[in-house]
């Protein structure tokens, strides 16, 4: 499909979104669509998936203008989206192959009564074609989030599909799914089909596509052929101005070890041996997994833990999170909607939530003055904006509601902060913000522990990589041995 | 200007209903703004109010409590024996305990065998009940004590003694909801209980304690009930539970859980218990005051969905509006 937008303009309210955006598509080709979070993607998306109608401007599919009244309309056109995780439009009760074909309306399988089996078998061909080992008689619940994603895509091509619009599809997945995701992202372009790539991922966006347009306050700022570009050109157009300290690590690691663990073994990682100093960063790499994520909740008491932990040189408990947090280690969840906060508690209330203790009477009432104070200095310190301290968290953007969380666990004075994937879903300035927080905090003599997929920011950020592969430590990467190609190859020798 | 509107709406909702029936009732009715009637529709509301209060807990955590009606009866009669054979004070802490101790199983239940509070509460419910029955053999049991029968039928300053305990209950649990840290543990747990378990809080005490909350002013409301009728009826409680939810509701709190304050509560409750008063004086047949109870209920939830819909009623200032373009304006 050849889809040209021309001067597409929308507003909702006072807040206008999109300022006029125009630009190409061609069939069989990869444009990346990159923006900070509140750019206008999502609505651009929308716009051109038919959910939402431009106010002025035009939609060109292959030379014709065309306005798409509703989704139907624009899947009648071939054009299909596939949403980030939370919001698939898949049902969970149901078969894999039920799934491909419940909405279907042109292969019927049987006249009467729908037959499984010949549904299966087309279902079971149709994946092979695209290269995809799915069980086609699994409930989608069972699926993991790779799986259920190429579903998504299988399903899409069920019709005829002409364009597709990916966004955030690797938000959820591991190196390996990433790679399974682009191997799929490819055959669709060699089979014609133009691909909208919404991606916060700059390595992704290099890997993958024709062309970059970024996005910024609902214009288009740049719009060029991804080889004559260079990553910094990207940030700087998504941005507005030079960010030349992406990354702006400061190195504040001291002798004093203030975490360690002495043979450490859990469920799904054994024998772990690891020291962290004070205001020292220990990055942790591997694959998906791999058994570090279990190590962090491990040691912040959500799993069991065997073996011995040690915080500035005195053994602890941490068998429940209690006792993690009597003992002053912080943890910071990857999913912050469904673990890091009350999403219609005001800002405040979130901010305070782990430290109340320090601002209530014997008797258990609130301070309140105090807490204020408190809980305002810290805002203010990590530079959460908000309108209000009393406003809901809900109401924050992405990279204001991970900051107002890594507030909440800098109230309570933490030795330890374990991180789990601190930047998911975080636009880029508010990733530099939050870096600059771990500086703080390890300039302060916090001893940090930092998962995370994006590995140009674990390389970055860590004074230290250490390395997990099937749960199990197996290299440990400093000064120039630190860089993304070792920790692949630490992390993947001998799981293929 | 929007979200004020709708904060505004949203805190005062309950206060724009008990008022609209309030002049609804002043106009037709010469009766309904008598300080006697007035205390009438308050000594009549106070113990759905006890119960409500402790729904209240329960509801905001995301869970529901449909044993207070059970609770109420059984350590009603729990109370009535006790004070035959052992005495005033004794019998006091009997149904207390009593109604603490119902709500203790509920909790256990709900967080030990992670049974759905609606099922486990629906088992005690019937269980307490069955249990009322059989002890009683379903006879009422007379209570003649003077000094218990005061908690029903005294007057303090001018004021129904059962009234007073309404007011001091709401003081009380009011605070400890708003201004204690087990208040905040409990908006935290019901708005999102993984975070709050991950910021330290024991989730499941804070639940216990909901549910202990709530069988014990269901006893509470036990004692007024009888002593107000000198005798405690085994079936006493029965249906008070959804009159308990209705006023929870009614006064702003969501079923699905993190939102909702005592005072809203006290206001659902008063919309009711005028509505009852209102429908009494103006002769309507007791078979219809459960239709106009259902469309209350249904106009406060619609209500509480669709803030919109009453923002686009309101009349909107000039000056806060500044012209807008027809395109513009659909999408307000």
């Amino acid at each position: 499909m050849h889809l040209q937008l021309a001067d597409v303009r929308k507003s909702f309210g006072d807040n206008s979104v999109l300022r006029g955006v125009s630009f190409d598509v061609g069939p069989g080709e990869v444009v990346a669509l990159v923006g900070e979070n509140g750019a206008g993607k999502s609505t651009l998306t929308r716009v051109i998936s038919g959910a939402h109608q431009p106010d002025s401007g035009r939609l060109l599919i292959d030379g014709t203008p065309t306005v798409l009244k509703d989704p139907q309309a624009a899947m009648a056109q071939g054009i299909e989206v596939i949403y980030q995780e939370f919001q698939q439009n898949l049902f969970p009760h149901l078969s894999v192959a039920e799934n491909m074909y419940v909405l279907d309306r042109e292969r019927v399988f049987g006249r009467l009564f729908v037959s499984k089996q010949r549904m299966a078998a087309e279902a079971g061909r149709a994946l092979r074609r695209l290269g995809m080992e799915i069980d086609v008689h699994r409930q989608v619940s069972e699926l993991s989030v790779a799986e259920r994603q190429m579903l998504e895509i299988a399903k899409a091509m069920t019709h005829e599909l002409r364009l597709i619009i990916l966004d955030e599809p690797t938000a959820a997945l591991d190196e390996q799914e990433s790679e399974q995701l682009f191997a799929q992202v490819n055959r669709l372009r060699e089979a014609g089909v133009s691909v909208i790539y919404i991606s916060h991922r700059l390595d992704e966006v290099f890997a993958l596509s024709d062309r970059v347009v970024v996005l910024r306050d609902g214009r288009v700022t740049l719009d060029a052929p991804t080889g004559q570009l260079t990553p910094a050109q990207v940030v700087t157009a998504m941005v507005g101005d030079a960010v030349d300290d992406f990354y702006p690590k400061e190195r504040n690691a001291r002798d004093e070890v203030v975490l360690e663990v002495r043979g450490g073994n859990g469920a799904r990682f054994h024998d772990i041996d690891l020291q962290v100093r004070a205001g020292e960063v220990v990055g942790i790499g591997g694959v998906v997994g791999c058994g570090r994520s279990d190590l962090l909740r491990a040691l912040f008491g959500l799993q069991p833990l065997a073996g011995s932990v040690l915080v500035g040189g005195s053994a602890v408990r941490v068998a429940s999170v209690e006792d993690a947090i009597g003992s002053r280690i912080a943890y910071l969840s990857p999913d912050r909607q469904a673990e890091g906060l009350c999403m219609s508690q005001s800002v405040e209330a979130n901010v305070s939530l782990a430290s109340l203790r320090a601002f209530s009477s014997a008797g258990g009432v609130v301070r309140r003055a105090k807490e204020r104070a408190a809980t305002g200095a810290v805002i203010s310190d990590l530079r959460v904006r908000a309108a209000s301290p009393s406003i809901a968290v809900s109401s924050l953007s992405g990279g204001n509601q991970q900051k107002a969380l890594f507030a909440k666990w800098v109230m309570t004075r933490p030795r330890v902060l374990l991180m789990d994937e601190p930047t998911r879903g975080v636009d880029v300035g508010a990733k530099t913000e939050i870096y600059r927080i771990i500086n703080q905090l390890t300039a302060d003599g916090v001893a940090v522990l930092l998962v995370s997929s994006d590995l140009p920011e674990l390389v970055a950020m860590s004074d230290r990589v250490v390395v997990m592969r099937e749960g199990r430590l197996v290299a440990e990467l400093t000064g120039d041995g630190l860089d993304e190609q070792s920790i692949l190859k630490h992390a993947l020798v001998g799981a293929a | 200007m929007t979200s004020k509107l709708k904060t505004v709406a949203g805190r005062l909702r309950a206060v724009w209903m008990l008022l609209l029936v309030g002049v609804v009732l002043s106009v037709t009715s010469p009766v309904f703004l008598t300080p006697t009637n007035l205390l009438n529709v308050a000594l009549a509301t106070s113990v759905a109010a006890l119960l409500a209060a402790g729904q209240t807990y329960v509801i905001i955590l995301a869970e529901i409590d449909l044993s207070v009606g059970s609770a109420l009866g059984f350590s009603a009669v729990v109370t009535a024996l006790t004070l035959g054979t052992y005495g005033l004070v004794p019998a006091l802490a009997a149904g207390l305990a009593t109604g603490a101790a119902i709500g203790l199983i509920n909790g256990l239940l709900v967080t030990r065998t992670r049974m759905p509070s609606f099922i486990a509460t629906l088992a005690t419910m019937s269980v307490f009940a069955g249990l009322t029955l059989h002890i009683t053999s379903g006879n009422p049991i007379p209570v003649t004590d003077y000094d218990f029968q005061g908690i029903g039928q005294a007057r303090f300053a001018g004021v129904p003694v059962p009234v007073w305990i309404m007011l001091v209950a709401f003081g009380v649990f009011g605070f400890v909801l708003a201004r204690t840290r087990f208040g905040r543990y409990v908006y935290a747990t019901g708005d999102n209980v993984e975070a709050a378990r991950l910021s330290g809080i024991r989730v499941h005490r804070v639940k216990i304690l909901a549910f202990v909350i709530s069988g014990v002013l269901a006893s509470l409301a036990g004692f007024i009930i009888t002593a107000r009728l000198s005798t405690a009826q085994p079936t006493a409680g029965a249906g008070l539970e959804l009159d308990a939810i209705a006023a929870v509701i009614i006064g702003g709190t969501s079923l699905a859980g993190g939102r909702g304050t005592l005072l809203g509560t006290l206001v659902g409750a008063l919309v009711l218990g005028v509505i009852d008063n209102g429908m009494n004086l103006l002769d309507v047949s007791p078979f219809l005051q459960d239709v106009v109870k259902g469309l209350v209920i249904l106009l406060a939830v619609f209500l509480d969905r669709n803030v919109d819909v009453l923002r686009r009623l309101l009349p909107r200032r000039a000056a806060e509006t500044p012209a807008r373009t027809p395109e513009l304006a659909q999408h307000i």
